[in-house]
């Protein structure tokens, strides 16, 4: 486990706050994340337009929450695909001083990051907030193949099987961390896997 | 800090009391290559000392066979643009900085809104050559006080066609801010440069509608302002230095033979800034660099434009 030591790469991550200078405000969460948006909800909330898209998991669904406090400003989508459709339209329509929040997972956040950059958002005009299990989505050097959900620091490659050591190198592009075979010196000689992104 | 030598082969003045000069390598080869934006710094030595001012490249930066700068006689000029309207003439030489690019346009940005008032054109000149070239969506948005004060235009116009949309004062032609900025798509960088208020009022309209600090991009270089002479000590070299009233810290260090750094000298860049260790009065901070929260805590000082109300000031170098 690598612990202890600042990387430049690895992202920070803060609750979102309404940027109440704005001209509109756009929200997208998944999952678990949706408890932050209901959170959000019950904030003073800013005096422009708000719309919240939203794809629930099989883990976690705040639909209702969410339709009782942001009504019909509230978009539900039963596929994340049909979620980034809508947010792609809704960015190819939106003005300069529109507010980009995204609250999930690691890999969701650095999805609408991306999706936002293709128009010219900076990534640090978005904020995020990781909001749901610290998982990494990892990928392998050698096949180039992205495993998603691991919670371990040494983690079976899904691509090639290689047994890949989770590091801390975390690409915005990818969404993704950095992982190489531990093994490549030693072959078979892999340490226990520790639980440290639960 | 190593100068290029070159030597002025035309003037021409292209509006009301604004020159336009044409700089040649003293060694008749090429300039060293400049990205759209950037400003060089011309010393100008008159006869008691030596005026340093920070100027806008105006041509294009693939044409490397000269530079091009223009210089507005500043009504209240505290020499530099008097000399240069009025000493420097067709084959005079001088010593330029290399150029330096403090205002670039962000190779991120999806479109990009120029707006100049008067004399900030100049910036843009040199900008909306790489933008031309490099197929960019962008406007650029000329205000003036009446047309003999429109420097450039003529040029302008047979460049840009419907991409410059001009604001002419004298025809009550308002350059509308909140219109301008509350309709530009995702993804916009807005420039600007000209007039204090028009800067000011740009960048608080952009805040309150939400445009993100790194969308919006402003030069500005200013002359350092006349205060009160005060004594500066240094303490690493253990010399005292008298700032007179029309010169600014750095100028009167740089009179006393001190190696200060500085690299736009219009407190915009940042290079100069120096550590306060004290000083028996208050700090007059003119620069746009340091944030509020430097400027409050006293601790740091920008040479170039600032200066202080006291009797004496000392600086760690």
């Amino acid at each position: 486990m690598q612990h202890g030591y600042w990387i430049r790469s690895k992202p920070v991550y803060h609750s979102l706050s309404w940027q109440h200078r704005a001209q509109a405000h756009v929200l997208v969460a998944n999952g678990e994340a949706g408890r932050s948006i209901v959170r959000l909800l019950h904030q003073r909330l800013p005096d422009q337009p708000i719309t919240v898209l939203y794809h629930p998991t099989q883990e976690a669904d705040y639909s209702k929450s969410l339709v009782s406090l942001a009504g019909e400003n509230l978009h539900v989508f039963k596929r994340e695909s049909e979620l980034w459709h809508r947010f792609e339209q809704i960015l190819q329509q939106s003005v300069m001083g529109t507010r980009l929040y995204a609250a999930g997972n690691e890999y969701f956040l650095w999805q609408a990051t991306t999706l936002a950059a293709s128009h010219g958002v900076l990534s640090g005009d978005v904020m995020r907030e990781q909001a749901s299990s610290l998982a990494r989505s990892v990928y392998c050097v050698h096949c180039k193949t992205i495993s998603h959900r691991v919670t371990t620091n040494i983690a079976i490659c899904t691509g090639c099987q290689r047994h890949l050591l989770v590091r801390d190198h975390f690409s915005r592009r990818l969404g993704a961390y950095m992982g190489l075979m531990i093994d490549a010196e030693e072959p078979g000689n892999v340490p226990e896997a520790e639980e440290v992104y639960p | 800090m190593s100068a290029l030598k070159v030597i002025v082969s035309a003037i021409e003045q292209v509006a009301d009391g604004i020159c336009h000069f044409t700089f040649a390598a003293a060694d008749g080869g090429e300039l060293p290559g400049f990205s759209g934006g950037s400003h060089v710094v011309v010393s100008m030595p008159a006869h008691n000392r030596t005026y340093r001012n920070a100027y806008s490249l105006l041509s294009s930066p693939a044409d490397r066979r000269n530079y091009q700068i223009a210089v507005r006689l500043q009504e209240q000029s505290r020499g530099g643009s008097r000399f240069m309207h009025e000493q420097v003439k067709v084959g005079s030489r001088l010593d330029i900085s290399w150029p330096v690019n403090l205002f670039p346009i962000s190779r991120v940005g999806h479109k990009h809104i120029l707006v100049a008032g008067g004399i900030g054109i100049t910036p843009f000149m040199s900008q909306v050559h790489e933008l031309l070239r490099t197929g960019a969506d962008f406007e650029l948005h000329y205000a003036f006080r009446s047309p003999q004060y429109a420097g450039f235009i003529d040029q302008l116009q047979q460049l840009l066609g419907k991409n410059l949309i001009c604001h002419d004062q004298s025809q009550r032609q308002v350059l509308d801010l909140q219109a301008l900025l509350s309709q530009q798509p995702l993804g916009t960088h807005v420039y600007v440069c000209g007039p204090a208020g028009m800067v000011d009022a740009l960048l608080s309209t952009a805040y309150e509608l939400g445009w993100p600090d790194a969308h919006v991009h402003h030069e500005e270089f200013l002359a350092p302002p006349i205060g009160e002479p005060f004594t500066l000590r240094l303490k690493q070299s253990g010399k005292s230095v008298e700032v007179g009233a029309e010169v600014s810290m750095l100028e009167a260090m740089e009179a006393a033979g001190v190696d200060a750094p500085y690299l736009c000298r219009g407190g915009a860049c940042g290079r100069c800034e120096l550590e306060v260790l004290a000083t028996d009065g208050v700090i007059e901070h003119h620069d746009h660099y340091l944030s509020d929260a430097e400027k409050g805590s006293g601790k740091k000082i920008m040479p170039c434009v600032s200066r202080a109300k006291c009797s004496f000031i000392e600086l760690n170098l």
